[in-house]
């Protein structure tokens, strides 16, 4: 038994090139990140590798400003179009990594000028030149790797017994572990290839999609396994946790290419132009969607007895429901008019009025985003009598008196209620308040969720609260009323929406405020950055800076002396929505400032001069 | 946009509006409304004509064919049967919770006696994770010790307040109003003896008001004890102890975890004010027994509900905790399901009248796979003449049905009773549960597939056998209440009557045999066979024999051998699935049950957009796996490239990869902005969803955060 395992290495050694090696070992990071910058950086510039980072960041700052409505905004990314770009031969690299390399590149954009570059092609070898700035560790992992090749070796000429097995494993691992990297150094050769193209045209790399047209495309594992350590994207067949871990893998770098939109030459959308295209625009699904509708439409009834019967209904799936929903209001309003007509002939149409079983709908749009409790709690209380005046007090003290009115009056209400997983409604308190009212006999909620995990909203006491019946509304129509579709994209780039405007607002807030207000947002801001440089965790928002510590900072920096000081101070911050405050898990409150590094070093730049 | 278009103006005026009422009658009507609101109101008026305005109605069935007076009737049937179905439920569920309340109460009651000076008597009420059904235990509590303790109740939830502030005013607010309930009562609680005003949160003022209408307690109950904040409870409570020589407080908490936990959590100087002792709730799973008892085994309850069904709620139940309202809810759907859905329901009602036998039901009958196996075993007995009567005369068919609903009635009684004998033995409800989702489809039968439960009886040790039979008759004679099972034997007279004697002689036999010192006992019984150790030239023998049976053992053997034979004459059943007509009274389905009470919104989600195909049906989407086409909706498209990226998304790249398949280097591609415009919609519609979040780590790049299939 030992023997046939100690022949193995040798058999299989051209095996891991193609095989799926073994997953989740770690390697030195370092080697992935810094080699090709270092190079390129040294080849292009001549400068350090410190002004690099500096005159990237200044070089594409402006790229980050925001179309006015009016501006034409004329991108400045020639500016990285200057480089000279290097050509090296690709490194004779493993066979398996070339089908890949061929890929991309056959995948590579253009410009829509239509200047291709996949004519760039390797000219002139230099194999050498690679061994010669091999760093050290990369030289020193070599010899080890040749040492424990050399033991394999002896061991199976040897045919020693099983007891060294486990030395035996070391050698093996790092036998294999090189190979793995000499592997990578081919890609390392590629990636840099790679960012060299990049300056003549945009290009694209493991972690962005694939631009081709689908279809022809053949899934190649092999290559997907041998680049597996450096690439995002793992291969397709991963069970989705695994995928979920390979690419959350504390460590891994996301390779993603530095293409802006702005180096896209591509001019963000304004509302005017966003609603004007839209207009002309024609929906090719329009009647598919329109069909949709009308299957949900047939369950009216169904829905009607449901909600008759005093459960409450979440409609989920992809697409607004909203147009559904107030269709389905409509239908309940009818039923329930022709019901009261039915019940009293003489009477006519059930005006509402009091007394007798009435019925009201109300129509409550959680996407809102002004949306309140008390504004519902309001609505639903004036449906049932007109004149009602809300107490104050907090929200359960409002749903007490509504409930109480309630009860004192025959009428039931049907809630339409249109995004209960929206953001307003997702706020601490809410919808144990709102589960509150649903369980009231004499209100029927129907509501409609966008997000596919809103279930995780409520606990069991809430879903019995709620009695919920769900049904699978996917309508596939587009959200109009729930989204402002501009704004939301611009701030999910990170462009400014709805705060101060960036950089310039920044400095004209702080052109009017004293001396020490400047220094202390110098301070934040300078904070920011260093927890930036340090952590560079997932998170989308900003690293924050404990209050406390903040405090005692500013105290030190003379900058304010009490804390009451320090709390006007931020407040000013706050109105003009500079900074941003929240708690952590340990419910610390943290304070961060809600822009983009590039902008805060500009920031920075900015107060210091 | 296109869809929008006929909702009417008001529908787009009010979208951004946060509430408002609804009432299209001062918006504008376009053509297509009117239309449909008379066809509705008139099928209305009709139905609704011979009864009060009931909320909702029945949609007539067989493509509308059936008669108004047939969907009335499914729907009365329904309200009738399932409220009481509910009543009982709720019976259950209120007496459930007795025990408990009684000791309470008397605990409270007592406290003051017994309780040391200066510590606030508390109660805590060990609920168990079901939380959901705190709040009928509470609301119970706070009537009961109302009316008994003479105490008024203030129930607190941790939601309520989040501060000592908010809890105080709410406390107040709450002891007060509950004994008036007037509006000058505000007034007097306002206002102090010499005119100062009171804060609303001063404890002063419940004081007060306590002067003037006296209580012996007043209770504060924490439902859910442990979400509160703990430095909160231990501050009200301190508070509340430095009160309690003004007023009689007294707690209650609800506990999911234990005493010991929760106590943990309390400072030991805020422990130390409180005199408590532990209670008890009766734990959800005999309550979810009884309920099932009450609910789906009981013989009035008119619906059999399936196996496949039934075993798919307890095993939430047990798996999930859910709690027993959804349980509740689960069964009721059932029965909605069911009358809503199946016009032959309308067949339950007690009068068959000529109505509900009308063309359209005969015809469905006709079509049951049951009645057509009834035929076809008609035929193959060669009773063709009853076959084709059962085909052609309507007039058969009725009595054929009649006699077939009659027969049913009776096999439920006895299919309840044999499971209650089969049960007799293990006294959890539980194994009712099991042995009725097991032999409800095949039925009972103790020659084959039961053959084990024979078995068991047959070893009985004379004690246990004279126990099973004194039962047995028991449960023959009395029925079971719990059960809704009358007492009477039915059609198995004679069996009963000989098992009366059986057990005389058995008794008669185990006195004469204890006198005698002796042991009784049958060969089936496990020591008829003993092992005899012999030492024969220092070698040990061991050889198996069979005792010796005295006279006695063997007339016992003989009893027993007669016992199984008449168990096995009442003890025998069809299974549901073998009755004709079985359609009509039973359900089983599960796929709607999980449809509606467990969502996979993901799922769906996920599932819309890689396959728009499945939802839309257009011709121009049909994809295979994994596949993106140009025509897919904006979203879809974006999802499928998204499925492709890592954790980190470069915007610029993404819409890049999006416009190279839409754009207009494809046939019938879109032009830039449009293509732009739609994109924009689609990654705010992404952002809503929750699959990207903004990330600062780059230049124009997202975060992902929903990965597919999780």
């Amino acid at each position: 038994m030992v023997r046939t395992k100690k022949s193995q290495p040798r058999a299989e050694e051209p095996a891991p090139r193609a095989s799926p090696r073994k997953r989740g070992r770690d390697e030195p990071e370092e080697p992935t990140e810094g080699t090709p910058s270092r190079r390129r950086s040294s080849g292009r510039t001549g400068a350090g590798a410190g002004s690099r980072t500096n005159g990237r960041a200044n070089g594409s700052r402006s790229e980050y400003d925001f179309p006015s409505d009016e501006e034409v905004h004329a991108s400045n990314s020639a500016m990285e179009d200057t480089g000279t770009p290097r050509k090296r031969k690709r490194q004779p690299a493993t066979a398996t990594a070339t089908p890949r390399k061929d890929d991309a590149e056959a995948a590579t954009p253009r410009g829509r000028e239509g200047k291709g570059n996949v004519t760039v092609t390797p000219s002139k070898p230099n194999g050498t030149a690679v061994n010669g700035e091999t760093p050290r560790w990369k030289r020193n992992d070599r010899s080890a790797r040749k040492k424990s090749a050399r033991a394999l070796i002896e061991k199976v000429v040897a045919g020693e017994s099983s007891d060294e097995e486990a030395d035996e494993d070391i050698a093996r691992e790092i036998y294999e572990s090189s190979e793995e990297e000499e592997a990578e150094d081919g890609d390392d050769e590629e990636q840099q290839q790679h960012q060299e193209e990049g300056e003549e045209g945009p290009l694209n790399e493991a972690a962005t999609p694939s631009k081709k047209p689908r279809g022809g495309r053949t899934k190649t594992t092999n290559k997907k396994t041998t680049r597996r350590k450096k690439s995002p994207t793992p291969p397709r067949d991963l069970p989705p946790h695994e995928q979920y871990f390979a690419q959350n893998r504390p460590g891994t770098s996301q390779k993603t290419s530095n293409n802006t939109l702005a180096s896209l030459q591509l001019q963000l959308l304004t509302h005017d132009e966003y609603f004007a295209v839209l207009r002309d625009w024609a929906d090719p699904h329009a009647d598919d969607v329109a069909f949709l509708q009308a299957i949900h439409g047939e369950s009216f009834p169904q829905w009607a007895f449901e909600l008759a019967q005093g459960f409450g209904i979440c409609l989920y799936g992809y697409g607004s429901k909203r147009a559904l929903l107030h269709r389905f209001a409509r239908h309940i309003y009818d039923l329930h008019t022709a019901a009261a007509a039915a019940a009293d002939h003489c009477d006519g149409y059930g005006n509402g009025g009091n007394g007798g079983n009435t019925m009201k709908v109300v129509i409550v749009n959680g996407y809102v985003r002004t949306a309140s409790l008390r504004e519902i709690l309001g609505t639903v209380a004036s449906a049932v009598d007109p004149g009602y005046k809300l107490p104050a007090g907090g929200p359960s003290a409002v749903l007490d008196s509504v409930k109480n009115l309630l009860s004192s009056h025959e009428v039931m209400i049907t809630v339409v209620l249109n995004s209960i997983d929206a953001a307003p409604l997702r706020k601490p308190g809410i919808q144990p308040i709102l589960a509150q009212l649903a369980a009231h006999p004499q209100i029927q909620l129907i509501c409609s969720a966008d997000t596919p995990d809103f279930t995780l909203l409520w606990d069991s006491s809430l879903r019995s609260s709620f009695n919920f019946l769900f049904h699978d509304c996917t309508t596939f129509a587009p959200y109009e009323a729930e989204l402002d579709v501009v704004d939301d994209v611009h701030e999910l780039l990170g462009r400014k929406a709805r705060r101060v405007g960036g950089k310039e607002g920044v400095t004209y807030v702080l052109r009017s405020l004293p001396e020490n207000a400047k220094n202390l947002f110098r301070l934040l801001v300078g904070e920011v950055l260093v927890l930036m440089d340090d952590d560079g965790g997932s998170s989308g928002e900003n690293p924050g800076v404990e209050y406390r510590a903040m405090y005692q900072k500013a105290e030190q920096e003379f900058i304010c002396s009490s804390e009451m000081a320090f709390r006007t101070l931020l407040k000013e911050f706050h109105d003009h929505q500079m900074i941003t405050s929240r708690r952590d898990v340990m419910g610390t409150e943290l304070l961060s400032v809600p822009f983009r590094k590039e902008e805060l070093e500009a920031i920075l730049e900015d107060l210091m001069s | 946009m296109a869809v929008d278009e006929p909702l009417g103006e008001a529908y787009e005026e009010k979208q951004h509006q946060a509430a408002y009422i609804f009432d299209p009658s001062d918006a504008v009507d376009d053509g297509t409304r009117p239309a449909k609101r008379r066809r509705v109101s008139k099928k209305l008026k009709k139905s609704e004509a011979h009864t009060v305005a009931s909320t909702s109605v029945y949609p007539r069935l067989f493509d509308g064919a059936e008669s108004e007076r047939c969907a009335h009737i499914r729907q009365q049937l329904f309200e009738h049967t399932w409220s009481k179905i509910e009543s009982r439920i709720q019976r259950i569920l209120r007496e459930a919770n007795q025990s408990t309340l009684r000791q309470v109460t008397s605990f409270l009651q007592a406290a003051p006696d017994h309780a040391p000076v200066g510590k606030i008597p508390s109660a805590f009420i060990i609920t168990g994770p079901n939380i959901a059904s705190q709040d009928l235990l509470f609301e119970q509590l706070a009537e009961t010790l109302q009316l008994q303790a003479d105490a008024s109740v203030v129930r607190l939830r941790s939601g309520d307040a989040s501060n000592l502030k908010a809890i105080l005013k709410k406390m107040i607010h709450d002891a007060v109003a509950k004994v008036t309930d007037d509006e000058e009562n505000d007034l007097e609680v306002a206002v102090s003896k010499d005119g100062r005003r009171f804060l609303n949160y001063d404890l002063e003022a419940l004081h007060t008001h306590l002067k003037s209408s006296p209580r012996r307690h007043v209770v504060i109950a924490f439902q859910d004890s442990e979400a509160f904040e703990s430095g909160l409870l231990s501050d009200l409570i301190s508070l509340l102890s430095s009160w309690l020589d003004r007023i009689p407080f007294a707690l209650l908490f609800g506990v999911a975890t234990s005493v010991e936990l929760f106590e943990a959590r309390l400072l030991k100087s805020t422990c130390q004010c409180l005199y408590g002792r532990q209670f008890d709730v009766e734990q959800s799973a005999t309550i979810v027994a009884k309920v099932f008892k009450a609910a789906v085994a009981h013989s009035e309850a008119p619906l059999r509900l399936g196996p496949n069904l039934v075993s798919s709620l307890l095993e939430r139940q047990r798996d999930q905790v859910a709690s027993i309202p959804v349980f509740v809810s689960s069964l009721k759907y059932a029965y909605m399901c069911h009358f809503y859905a199946n016009p032959l329901t309308v067949l339950f009602s007690e009068e068959l009248d000529e109505d509900a036998l009308h063309g359209e039901n005969l015809e469905a009958l006709r079509c049951l796979p049951s009645f057509r196996h009834s035929v076809e075993m008609a035929v193959k007995e060669g009773d063709i003449q009853r076959a084709r009567l059962l085909l052609e005369d309507d007039r058969y068919l009725t009595t054929y049905l009649r006699d077939r609903l009659e027969h049913f009635r009776h096999w439920a009684v006895k299919f309840l009773r044999i499971l209650k004998i089969i049960t007799i033995n293990n006294s959890s409800s539980a194994g009712l549960a099991d042995m009725y989702l097991d032999s409800l489809l095949r039925g009972v039968n103790l020659s084959d597939q039961d053959a084990e439960i024979g078995e068991s009886i047959k070893r009985m040790q004379p004690s246990d056998s004279i126990l099973f039979l004194t039962r047995l008759l028991d449960v023959i004679d009395n029925g079971d209440p719990s059960l809704g099972l009358d007492a009477g034997a039915g059609d198995t007279e004679e069996a009963v009557m000989e098992l009366s004697d059986i057990l005389a002689d058995i008794k008669r036999l185990h006195q004469e045999n204890e006198e005698e010192g002796k042991v009784l006992r049958s060969k089936y019984s496990g020591q008829s066979k003993i092992v005899r150790t012999t030492v024969v030239a220092q070698k040990v023998q061991l050889s198996r024999d069979t005792a010796a049976l005295t006279d006695n053992d063997k007339l016992y053997t003989d009893l027993m051998d007669r016992v199984l034979e008449q168990l096995r004459i009442v003890l025998r059943v069809e299974g549901a699935e073998d009755l004709v007509f079985n359609e009509i009274w039973l359900y089983d389905s599960k796929a709607l049950y999980k449809d509606v009470f467990i969502p996979r919104p993901r799922g769906v989600g996920e599932r819309a957009l890689s396959r728009p195909h499945d939802y839309l049906g257009c011709s121009c989407c049909r994809s295979r796996e994994d596949q993106v086409m140009p025509t897919f909706p904006t979203t879809a498209v974006l999802y499928q490239l998204y499925l492709e990226t890592g954790s980190l998304i470069n915007v610029a790249d993404l819409w890049s990869a999006y416009y190279a398949i839409v754009g207009e280097d494809n046939e019938g591609g879109l032009d830039e902005r449009t293509a732009l415009v739609l994109f924009y919609r689609a990654m705010a519609e992404l952002r809503v969803m929750g699959f990207v979040k903004q990330s600062r780590k780059k230049a124009d790049h997202v975060a992902k955060l929903a990965w597919k299939g999780l």
